[in-house]
């Protein structure tokens, strides 16, 4: 069975890889790619944020997890979620350049984000929920 | 790692890191003025007084001027935990460390006992704060990792490398009669060997793969490496002790030392070609020029032990390609991505999204290709260096151009800060 880290982790990288094919193809002006791309990259992002935002997060701060953390996580989602906006709208005006700049903008905050969550926050998911873990799964699959 | 290495708090005020990225820049320059004033070629003779003062402009005033900046900023994403106090250590390190490396530099240049004596006190503070708080920060942090042991590790090879200088600087001013070429030695190895290679290793091993999208570093070299990087230096060290060790004991020691440094930069550029992002990104190119050149280096000092006829020569040419290739490529290509990222992670902390302009808006990257190429030109004629005369002055005008470059792209950030955190508080009010 998987811990709680690994699953996320797993669902980290799996962003990440279509993270890299949207930018590839907003780079090189492919934009139905890119399109198609960035609203996979965009659409497994919010559900991976709903996932901790509805189901992870309020296990984990109803069980006497720590909720500053939570809170931080919570406000780098927003910030991220910001960057994913303005990143739709330069797929939508077909601005290869301001796509660029805002994809390495959303790499830098997305990498540190996801390092501490899996460094500090999934790591202490595990030891406070460890026998919720199969129904938080559930739940957060139908998130 | 502690909670608290989750707080928004955890990241020093820009004005921190940003004094220090600033002032770097002007210090190439500077090395480029010296290298005119003095004439000649500074790199035929090895331990000429200019190419010591040389050398400390850009080790002190450029390498360790970044980073002290810089580790303020990367303790909290590498090992979740900050540094104390963070004006006041920026503050006693940035001033200390700028007056020691002038008066350092100077009194090399002009021979003026009393500078050299005035440098060494100052030098000796600003890495004594630095120390201190970096190894309270790391005291701190409970995650243990590779990155945290290889940072240690650097530390403590600082506190070496600053205690010879220190005493070194001294010895010069008022002649103490000391073994000077070991003591050097020595010196160059704890500074260069240890705290650069091992700052950069641990660094790297978490930001590689994060940032750059590449597999993990495996596990055997993230256990094994710093260790057996810092005994290999011991053991360099203990060889130096005698007025003369055998040769094939010195043999052994540096080719173990350059093999591990090898390794590194192989592993490195094979994860890099496995990265997952590939487009272009000069920061990225310019780590990998950085990992080119750690291997060149290494050839050059592991050919003048086989070759002793040509090994001053060959020596010489490890050091710049070392200093120039290795270190200031990793640094220049670190700045380009960390300068963006801090000037839109300030102002994006208001909470406004809209009209903050994302990390190409602030530094524009055609500039960085165009540093990329300047860099590359200027490592070609450090490649000449020790034979070629004219290649002096080549170095010179690179540095002289690559000090004028990076200045005006960090201080573009800082413009673009400014002007914007201007009208986020003129449309808030």
């Amino acid at each position: 069975m998987h811990t709680i880290a690994e699953h996320m982790t797993a669902d980290h990288k799996a962003c990440d890889n279509e993270f890299v094919v949207a930018e590839e193809a907003a780079l090189a002006g492919n934009w139905s790619e890119a399109e198609t791309a960035f609203n996979a990259f965009n659409n497994d992002m919010t559900r991976h944020f709903r996932m901790e935002e509805e189901v992870l997060f309020p296990a984990l701060v109803s069980a006497g997890g720590p909720s500053g953390p939570v809170h931080i996580m919570r406000m780098e989602h927003t910030q991220i979620k910001g960057l994913l906006e303005q990143m739709a709208a330069a797929v939508t005006q077909k601005n290869a350049q301001e796509y660029g700049g805002l994809s390495e903008t959303l790499l830098m905050v997305m990498q540190q984000h996801n390092n501490k969550e899996e460094q500090i926050l999934y790591p202490i998911a595990d030891q406070i929920l460890v026998k919720e873990r199969e129904t938080l799964f559930g739940r957060m699959q139908a998130a | 790692m502690k909670l608290a290495s989750l707080s928004a708090e955890q990241a020093p005020p820009i004005s921190v890191p940003l004094r220090f990225f600033i002032a770097a820049p002007v210090f190439l320059a500077l090395v480029a003025l010296l290298l005119a004033m003095v004439g000649g070629n500074p790199f035929a003779e090895l331990h000429s007084p200019a190419q010591i003062a040389a050398t400390h402009q850009v080790t002190l005033g450029f390498m360790a001027m970044v980073m002290l900046g810089a580790i303020q900023q990367l303790l909290p994403v590498v090992i979740g935990s900050p540094m104390p106090a963070s004006r006041l250590v920026a503050w006693l390190t940035f001033l200390p460390l700028i007056a020691g490396t002038l008066s350092l530099s100077a009194g090399f240049m002009l021979g003026k006992p009393a500078l050299l004596n005035l440098s060494w006190p100052l030098l000796g503070l600003a890495f004594l704060v630095f120390i201190a708080a970096s190894l309270t920060s790391l005291a701190r942090a409970t995650a243990k990792n590779a990155t945290k042991t290889a940072l240690l590790l650097s530390i403590l090879s600082l506190a070496g490398a600053v205690t010879l200088g220190m005493l070194l600087a001294r010895g010069y001013a008022v002649g103490l009669p000391l073994p000077y070429a070991r003591l050097a030695a020595a010196h160059i190895s704890l500074a260069l060997g240890g705290w650069v290679l091992l700052l950069i290793i641990g660094v790297s091993y978490q930001v590689v793969p994060m940032f750059q999208l590449t597999p993990n570093y495996p596990k055997w070299l993230t256990a094994g490496l710093a260790p057996a990087i810092i005994v290999t230096l011991l053991l360099n060290l203990v060889l130096l002790i005698p007025e003369s060790a055998p040769y094939w004991a010195r043999f052994i020691a540096e080719g173990i030392f350059w093999s591990l440094a090898c390794c590194f930069a192989v592993v490195t550029l094979r994860l890099q070609s496995q990265r997952r992002r590939r487009v272009p990104d000069a920061p990225l190119s310019f780590f990998r020029l950085g990992m080119l050149s750690l291997l060149l280096a290494a050839l050059f000092s592991l050919a003048a032990l086989i070759l002793p006829a040509a090994s001053d020569q060959l020596r010489t040419l490890s050091a710049l390609v070392f200093l120039l290739g290795f270190a200031l490529s990793l640094i220049q290509g670190m700045l380009y991505k960390v300068v963006p990222f801090l000037v839109w992670f300030h102002l994006f902390r208001g909470g406004i999204s809209t009209g903050i302009p994302n990390m190409k808006n602030i530094i524009p990257e055609p500039w960085m290709w165009r540093h990329l190429w300047l860099h590359g030109g200027t490592l070609l004629a450090a490649l000449l260096a020790p034979w070629w005369n004219v290649a002096a002055w080549l170095i010179m005008l690179g540095l002289l151009l690559q000090g004028a470059l990076l200045g005006y792209a960090v201080f573009t950030g800082i413009a673009v800060y400014r002007r914007t955190l201007k009208r986020i508080e003129q449309a808030a009010t």
